[in-house]
């Protein structure tokens, strides 16, 4: 019988657990102060600004290039940085910042893209050539390895392979020597420090880090702790190189240690917490829970799953776990995650199983690959360790495709036909040029910019000697994100409404109104849009939606890459950057200014819901799930529900049938706040009046307060169109 | 057949089980000084206007045939209600949604088909529709006719009613109609005719022979300070010997003030306190005592 209680802490283990929550707010507090807003993940660094680390190029550009140069960098980078240890926490260390704040890496100008750069300029396109990580590692190559075991895997196979080239796995050793060369640094700083501690629970606590950072200088993790801290260790290296931040599957990968633990009487559910939020408390990286086993058989829900959710909500910071839903996920640890989401205001988010698996076999997987695919990025999937999809770093901009189509019926006829055609032309080129950029990112990443961390975590790229973005790994799906689908069908609906069907201006009117940014024509600004729009149901743009989704996924589907076929999986993402990805955008159709921010992901505007439909959190789900691309990649549904809508008995119950419901719809995503309104304007006006308030921004949580005006807006607007 | 509703509201908690859809009906027989949706009152439809939102184009004074858009001394727009014909030309220019139609024809159909957008969540939430207002057992043949539809489908039906109706009307939808939401609000008929404009002895009779017939029935008391809330004991001897599944007490609050200015509609209980939550308390209590479900919404 699986036990779904909730941990019960002694004096001792909840004050470490809160001391590491304050302590938090205060690292916060200083980053703030010194870098100022932090608009994407809440990371875990911790700011040093004194510290200081002298790059070497390699190249006569300035850039460090290369997997040697990058590794030796890397090493002497982990032997130089402060060794951080907060005597609250389980385990040791923390990353100071990406390496690139330090040191120029880059590719060589001869291997740069020069032909597409006029086109991804035309079209404010975010290509991805050159963009890193976006993948996740299989995290228990490294649990079951260790340092040492890696080590000698890369030894191993560079013999075995004896390559005419050796740099793959010279720089790639370089890494992991560095890695052992800084754990034995933390370990002799925790004993130095424990030498000095005369508080006997703290002194005791650092004397056992710093033997099971002995131990895992060569060895693998044998207990709960030590894999967690092996975890700590993982997630700063990642985080250090190109801030990568995917992890795993979380409750499988540790659920062994824990139940061998258990078993042997070593491990309370306390210290089991303890462990995790003091990892969670080194960095935010991107987690599930829960889920159908391969086989499709069974729900993955364990005791592990529980400790990993209390340490989520006891620890009460920033935290990016996703629960994987599916009509057989565990009930109570599906309204425990409400429970903890209504009390604190956000949690976990919930990565739909229908959406994600279903859609990831029509690419021609498996159902049991598809059910391994895991939420381990902050709107994405991936399999760990044997997939390179190179998520969420491409925007192809719908509303430039509208721009430039809109430009081009100008000189020519003047239909709504013409126009959707000649914005289906400019589509085509921005998916193209971004396919053409994924061809050269899969040629020269690999002796440019390798992904020296999650090679080591990939299965093949150590065996075969290649960078897991050229064939290290058997699976390469390269992502492609658009944005401003509302932006976009609200303008083609606008249209149709208003100059076709009811004649109340004219083409020309209309162009002559963009032009001069509706400056003087406020009436036709508001004409334009209060209309129906996406999200309202029988609404002309939801029509449009579909239309514009349907040819942008046949676009992606319909060919690979031009040169070496590489297939495209397409998604709909666009991050908290609405406001940088509208800003050079001209004035478009459905009464949007020139720069003003686009619409969200693929998301109806906030304000949508007009007339007798007022607005529901169902009228979104609904227009998200309907908008979705289909193929596995996510399209997210940012849900912010004013807590006195649900507050009363039942309302767990309903974000539980609205759970499931989306994920039968087919969504893939749920992005989950519950505040009151007051809490959130409170916090807006005076971010210090709420310094521990914590929202998902989109798939990703961050702290309020820590957020930049404008980031808070967006997440304001979501909630005063409620 | 065409019904004149005002607003479809979807995934309420608030008006029966699960996540529901509630359709509000316009048009209402009663008048309480409380009422917080006050564009149900009038059958016809209405105009809602939000002067902050005008932009001063003009249109609205253009196209209404009556002159009833006017300029006050300070130049201010404002709308003359009286020269007001409700023909809702106005509210179609008007783009800054300074005036708002309130009120729109549907069909069953049409109902239907935004009903069972939902339908999904009705299932996974045991939830279902709930048919309310103003009062929408004045549009009974609307009413039936959607319910009838909704039973076809399989959904779960509730009506929210005052119970000022012939008890024909209850006949006629009394097999398709699996849920009562009834409202008492005050056991003294003078009482009940001061707050609402109508006696309540046609009310407690539905509501009695409801009961007696075993439909499910949860009873609902807006709780209003100054006003009804000395009136609780003797709501609970009412409801005493009558089989009511729950009892729920709706606090007064003041979400719906701002709709009395935009129609143009005089408040009579601005200004009026919303009740604490000892206040609430204390009529849970009297009503549990009398062995009723009460609970707060």
């Amino acid at each position: 019988m699986l036990n779904t209680d909730k941990v019960i802490f002694s004096d001792l283990y909840s004050q470490r657990i809160n001391q590491l929550h304050e302590d938090k707010l205060k690292i916060n507090e200083v980053k703030m102060k010194q870098i100022g807003h932090l608009d994407f993940d809440d990371w875990g660094f911790i700011y040093y600004p004194d510290f200081k680390f002298e790059a070497k190029p390699n190249h006569p550009s300035g850039i460090v290039y290369g997997s040697v140069a990058i590794g030796e960098h890397l090493r002497r980078f982990f032997n130089e940085i402060p060794k951080y240890i907060n005597k609250n926490s389980a385990l040791a260390g923390a990353w100071v910042g990406p390496l690139q704040n330090y040191i120029s890496i880059g590719i060589v100008p001869e291997d740069q893209p020069n032909e597409l750069l006029e086109v991804w300029k035309k079209y404010d396109t975010r290509p991805g050539f050159g963009a890193m990580n976006h993948c996740a590692g299989d995290i228990t190559i490294g649990l079951k390895l260790g340092w040492g075991g890696i080590l000698n895997k890369i030894r191993y196979y560079r013999e075995f392979n004896s390559p005419s080239n050796a740099d793959f796995y010279d720089g790639e050793e370089h890494v992991v020597l560095g890695m052992q060369e800084w754990i034995v640094s933390l370990a002799k700083e925790a004993r130095k420090m424990a030498e000095m501690e005369i508080q006997e629970n703290t002194r005791t606590n650092l004397l056992e880090i710093a033997e099971m950072n002995e131990w895992l200088v060569n060895n693998p993790p044998r207990t709960l702790r030590e894999a967690c801290q092996f975890i700590a260790h993982f997630q700063t290296l990642d985080r250090t190189y190109f801030v990568g931040g995917a992890l795993d599957q979380l409750d499988e990968a540790l659920r062994p240690f824990y139940e061998k633990d258990i078993s042997e009487g070593i491990l309370t559910d306390e210290q089991a917490v303890w462990y995790v939020a003091s990892m969670f408390f080194n960095d935010t990286h991107y987690s599930q829970i829960a889920g159908l086993t391969p086989d499709g058989s069974r729900d993955m829900t364990s005791r592990m799953s529980f400790i990993i959710l209390d340490a989520m909500h006891y620890l009460h910071i920033p935290i990016n776990l996703a629960l994987r839903v599916h009509d057989k996920v565990n009930p109570v640890l599906l309204k425990r995650s409400l429970e903890y989401t209504m009390e604190d205001g956000t949690g976990v988010d919930y990565s739909c199983n229908i959406g994600c698996e279903q859609g990831y076999v029509k690419n021609g997987m498996p159902l049991q690959l598809a059910r391994m695919r895991a939420k381990v990025g902050c709107n994405w999937t991936a399999l760990p360790g044997r997939e390179y999809p190179l998520q969420d770093v491409t925007r192809c901009n719908l509303g430039f495709a509208l721009y430039y189509a809109l430009q081009d019926i100008k000189q020519g006829e003047r239909s709504m036909d013409f126009l959707f055609e000649r914005f289906c032309y400019h589509t085509k080129a921005i998916v193209d040029s971004i396919k053409a950029g994924y061809d050269k990112h899969y040629e020269v990443m690999g002796r440019n910019k390798p992904e020296m961390v999650y090679n080591l975590f990939m299965h093949g790229p150590i065996e075969r000697g290649l960078n897991c973005s050229e064939g290290g790994v058997d699976i390469l799906n390269f992502n492609i994100d658009a944005v401003a689908l509302a932006t976009v069908a609200d303008s083609f609906a606008a249209l149709e409404q208003r100059i076709v069907n009811e004649k109340r201006i004219t083409w020309d009117e209309l162009f002559e109104t963009l032009d001069n940014n509706y400056e003087g024509a406020e009436n036709i600004k508001l004409m334009m849009k209060n209309i129906k729009r996406l999200g309202s149901p029988d609404s002309l743009a939801e029509n449009w939606g579909v239309k514009i989704r349907d040819y942008y996924v046949w676009c992606c589907k319909h060919e690979g890459t031009p040169k070496h076929h590489l297939p495209i999986i397409p998604g709909m993402f666009s991050h908290g950057t609405v406001g940088e990805l509208g800003s050079k955008l001209p004035a478009t159709p459905n009464g949007r200014k020139a720069g003003e921010p686009i619409s969200h992901s693929n998301e109806p505007d906030p304000g949508f819901a007009l007339g007798i439909n007022t607005f529901s959190p169902t009228l979104k789900a609904n227009a998200v799930a309907l908008l979705q691309p289909g193929y596995g990649n996510s399209a997210p549904l940012q849900l912010d529900i004013d807590v006195d809508m649900i507050s009363k008995e039942g309302g767990i119950d309903a974000l539980v049938s609205l759970i499931h419901t989306h994920n039968q719809m087919g969504g893939t995503l749920i992005n989950l706040n519950c505040l009151t309104k007051k809490t959130l304007l409170e916090a807006h006006e005076d971010p210090q009046k709420h310094p521990d308030l914590i929202v998902r921004v989109t798939g990703y949580s961050a702290f309020f307060a820590s957020l930049s005006k404008e980031y808070r807006q967006q997440i304001v607007d979501r909630y005063l169109f409620l | 057949m065409e019904g004149v509703i005002f607003n479809i509201q979807r995934f309420s908690i608030h008006d029966g089980p699960g996540a529901r859809t509630i359709v509000f009906f316009k048009g209402c027989n009663l008048k309480c000084k409380w009422c917080h949706n006050p564009e149900s009152l009038s059958s016809k439809g209405e105009i809602e206007f939000y002067p902050e939102r005008c932009i001063g184009c003009g249109a609205c004074f253009k196209v209404c045939p009556y002159g009833a858009h006017e300029l006050d001394e300070n130049k201010v727009h404002i709308i003359n209600r009286i020269k007001c014909d409700g023909c809702l030309l106005c509210t179609d220019t008007c783009y800054a949604n300074a005036l708002v139609a309130v009120g729109s024809k549907v069909d069953s159909d049409y109902l239907l088909k935004s009903i069972l957008t939902d339908e999904i969540y009705y299932k996974n939430s045991s939830g279902g529709v709930t048919f309310s207002g103003g009062e929408c057992m004045l549009q009974i043949d609307f009413l039936s006719e959607i319910l009838i539809k909704c039973k076809d489908r399989g959904i779960h039906t509730a009506v929210d009613t005052a119970g000022n109706v012939p008890w024909s009307y209850f006949e006629k939808i009394m097999n398709v109609t699996d849920l009562f939401l009834y409202d008492v609000k005050a056991a003294d008929t003078n009482r009940h005719k001061q707050l609402t404009g109508v006696n309540n002895e046609l009310i407690l009779q539905n509501l009695r022979k409801l009961s007696e017939i075993g439909k499910r029935i949860h009873v609902r008391i807006p709780f209003i300070v100054g006003c009804n809330d000395d009136q609780i004991e003797e709501i609970a001897e009412i409801l005493k010997p009558l089989n009511i599944e729950k009892v729920e007490v709706l606090s007064y609050h003041k979400l719906g003030n701002s709709k009395y200015t935009s129609l143009g509609i005089k408040n009579e209980l601005l200004g009026i306190q919303v009740p604490t939550e000892e206040m609430v308390d204390r009529a849970i209590t009297i009503l549990k005592s009398n062995g009723l479900n009460a609970e707060k919404s």
